[in-house]
């Protein structure tokens, strides 16, 4: 079966035709969006990248981490440290960064399957992992330590090999990468692999009794989210320029990284990026309202609450709701 | 009662409304050209919530009362202040600073906290908008080669250096010279910064005491005993706490507890000490302690015109050196303004690079950048709790009151 037809097969017409206007709307996105409203469809488009490798861990493979900072961390650090030590280009310290942070999310992955941790006491090894990390970097001294690794800002200057640049360039970069995940997701989930993630999730001893490489699969789907962490990590480090421990690692990152998913929509192709879109258009306007009303912190109190309602609401997630009334669902999920 | 279910149309409606919600302020605001005279907009991005927020709030208290002190002052011209919530994180920070300039600001200000003051410092560099460093330390950002930044607060080593030289200071003034030392300092990024900048600068300095010990500690801890306990068993003449609030709380409670009098409780430079919380709290406990940090100058008339209108305005809260170096970050905006004659952005920057003020309120010489943009005539001053004030006793130009060391036993009955 062609890779084509394998992306597009079973979708209804209705369907391609939205997929290619929004593609169309983001590509052309930057020509009519001002500075502002550019800044934020990139938080869109990373939180929905993001989102979108934290799924193939839980949404795909029901495996619940809950210290995927760990990863980003890891690729910033890495490729920033290459570039900031040995003027060695993102493009070049992203497959040494992708490379550490598979190797730690397989770590993690053994210790995790091979003792056969499941749920919170998986997502507890997660977030052990993610802090010891963090304080190991506070005093890596060639990482910067506590005080932090800082890349070199140049206004003006778009140097696309060393990934240095305005706000468009990183539009462009993070917008291949949500496409590039979204593909791969989708041709993941059609795949062999796929099926099996998606038994192990459902029931992973009923999997593995009708022959499901149970553990091979887990790793597998950890090893690709730590990889596709790891690349949002590298954009995320050159994109702000600075590196904290205290920040890279938090467990507030990570939470952030399972907010999309969860609210759009667990375990679909795009729950992440509806997910993207309704917490960053949500937080934004909610931060509008509390500059309006100039009282500190009603944002988070609202934004709380709307949470709540948006989970109560539509547990299963916003997508599969608004897939039925745009008459675009995705197969059984 | 029957109730309505939601139509396909009421759907569209409410879906129309929220994105237009939504996408209002990007589309009113990118279409907002840049104002080239008029008032002075200052965009304040500050960490107002988060993990920061008191510490962000406190910061724009100073910037709320600059008009007032400005017409007391007779200094021309007002500031026009919006202030943006960072939520303490750096990409808010980021996207604050562009909805900022979008807006029309004229000068950025801010950020408290460095990682944050480097997002914003990034936005103010492409986009050509001067941007005023109240409050951030790390000494990378005056160090990168920014055009557009200026920061009017000390860096890591900068506050160390002189956190230490007025140890000296001190202990010549009041002729009573601690043998040994131990530092108890947080783990977290600030403390292992003013860890390893304290171990390499110690040596430099030529210390009159030798440094016993040094004991780190979470900063979430609950508890202190173990750590107090260790740091009594070394017989140092002198406590060099690195804490924040509430582990400070902690480490004096311990103290009076295990009944460990040394010379002085002396910070090498950092918070805690002198912060209003902890003198609510800590009561008769919390004073004679020393903090060596920038702070106000008494006899500035600046700064009690600035101790006036905060009062006036927030009578309830301690105006401390956030709202001390955020007013001042105004004070060089409206300066910067006043000597340019315009609010474009070139111009501004032209001004803020020859910045001079003589008169302002934190210790220290006049108020002027080098070449980097840096203020390098930033000194830090001997603070000391007296009578529930932190209260400046070095140096002696801008000293309130004379300095009390060693500090009084706990039971003495002059902390009552």
């Amino acid at each position: 079966m062609s890779i084509v037809r394998l992306l597009i097969g079973g979708a209804t017409p209705r369907a391609l035709a939205l997929l290619a206007a929004l593609l169309a709307f983001l590509v052309a996105a930057p020509a009519f969006l001002g500075p502002y409203a550019l800044s934020v469809a990139i938080l869109i488009l990373y939180f929905a990248f993001v989102g979108q490798a934290w799924n193939i861990m839980m949404g795909f493979a029901g495996q619940l981490s809950l210290g995927h900072a760990l990863y980003a961390g890891l690729g910033g650090y890495i490729a920033a440290g290459l570039f900031f030590h040995y003027g060695i280009g993102p493009w070049v310290g992203a497959f040494v960064a992708v490379a550490v942070a598979v190797l730690a999310g397989c770590i993690v992955g053994y210790l995790g399957f091979r003792f056969s941790l499941a749920g919170v006491y998986f997502a507890l090894l997660t977030i052990a992992f993610s802090e010891f990390t963090r304080i190991a970097f506070d005093h890596w001294t060639w990482a910067g330590g506590s005080g932090g690794l800082f890349l070199k800002v140049q206004g003006g200057v778009t140097d696309i090999l060393n990934l240095r640049g305005g706000a468009t360039l990183f539009y462009y970069a993070i917008l291949i990468l949500a496409v590039g995940a979204f593909v791969l997701c989708r041709l993941l989930l059609e795949s062999r692999l796929g099926r099996y993630w998606l038994a192990i999730r459902e029931d992973a001893e009923a999997a593995q009794a009708v022959g499901v490489p149970v553990f091979r699969c887990k790793m597998i789907a950890i090893a690709i989210s730590a990889a596709l962490t790891a690349l949002a990590g590298v954009w995320n480090a050159f994109y702000y320029n600075n590196l904290f421990p205290e920040t890279a690692f938090a467990m507030g990152r990570s939470i952030e990284i399972t907010l999309a998913p969860i609210i759009g929509g667990l375990g679909t192709l795009f729950g992440p990026i509806v997910g993207a879109v309704v917490l960053t258009g949500m937080g934004e306007l909610f931060t509008d309202l509390t500059e309006h009303l100039k009282i500190s912190g009603l944002k988070q109190i609202f934004y709380g609450l709307a949470l709540l309602v948006i989970v109560i609401w539509r547990p299963a997630g916003v997508w599969p709701w608004l897939a039925k009334r745009l008459g675009v669902e995705e197969r059984g999920r | 009662m029957t109730i309505r279910h939601p139509t396909r149309r009421d759907l569209s409606r409410a879906t129309l409304a929220g994105a237009a919600l939504v996408g209002a302020p990007a589309i009113l605001t990118s279409g907002v050209a840049r104002a080239q005279s008029g008032p002075l907009k200052v965009a304040l991005i500050l960490p107002t919530s988060g993990v920061q927020a008191q510490l962000g709030i406190a910061c724009r208290r100073g910037a709320d009362v600059a008009n007032d002190v400005f017409a007391a002052m007779k200094i021309e011209g007002r500031v026009e202040i919006t202030t943006y919530d960072t939520e303490s994180k750096p990409d808010v920070a980021r996207t604050q600073a562009e909805k900022a300039v979008a807006a029309g600001a004229h000068i950025l200000c801010g950020a408290f906290d460095s990682g944050q003051t480097i997002a914003i410092a990034q936005v103010a560099e492409q986009r050509g908008i001067p941007f005023i460093v109240n409050i951030a330390a790390a000494p990378q950002i005056t160090e990168q080669g920014y055009k557009w930044v200026v920061r009017n607060f000390p860096t890591a080593p900068m506050l160390i250096t002189s956190g230490l030289t007025l140890h000296k200071e001190l202990f010549r003034v009041t002729g009573k010279t601690p043998k040994t030392a131990v530092l108890m300092s947080v783990n977290d990024t600030f403390g292992t910064a003013m860890v390893n900048g304290i171990k390499a600068l110690f040596p430099k300095l030529e210390m009159p005491y030798e440094l016993l010990d040094i004991i780190t500690y979470d900063p979430a801890a609950k508890d202190l005993s173990v750590e107090v306990a260790k740091a009594k068993a070394t017989k140092a003449e002198l406590l060099m706490p690195v804490s924040r609030l509430n582990d400070a709380k902690l480490l004096v409670q311990e103290l009076v507890k295990q009944r460990w009098e040394p010379m002085g409780v002396m910070n090498p430079g950092a918070p805690g000490l002198y912060e209003q919380d902890f003198l609510k709290t800590m009561g008769k406990f919390g004073e004679f302690h020393i903090s060596n940090v920038p702070w106000l100058n008494p006899k500035s008339p600046m700064t009690q015109a600035l101790e006036k209108a905060h009062a006036e305005k927030y009578p309830n809260d301690q105006l401390d050196l956030n709202g001390g170096f955020t007013f001042e970050a105004m004070l060089v905006a409206i300066n910067a303004l006043n000597r340019a004659r315009s609010t474009h952005a070139n111009a501004l920057m032209e001004a803020l690079r020859r910045t001079k003020i003589d008169q302002h309120v934190m210790v220290g010489g006049a108020i002027e950048f080098d070449a980097k943009g840096q203020n390098v005539n930033i000194r830090s001053a001997c603070v000391q709790n007296l009578k529930r004030k932190p209260t400046v006793v070095l140096p002696a130009d801008s000293a309130a009151a004379a300095p009390i060391f060693p500090m009084p036993g706990w039971n003495d009955r002059r902390r009552g």
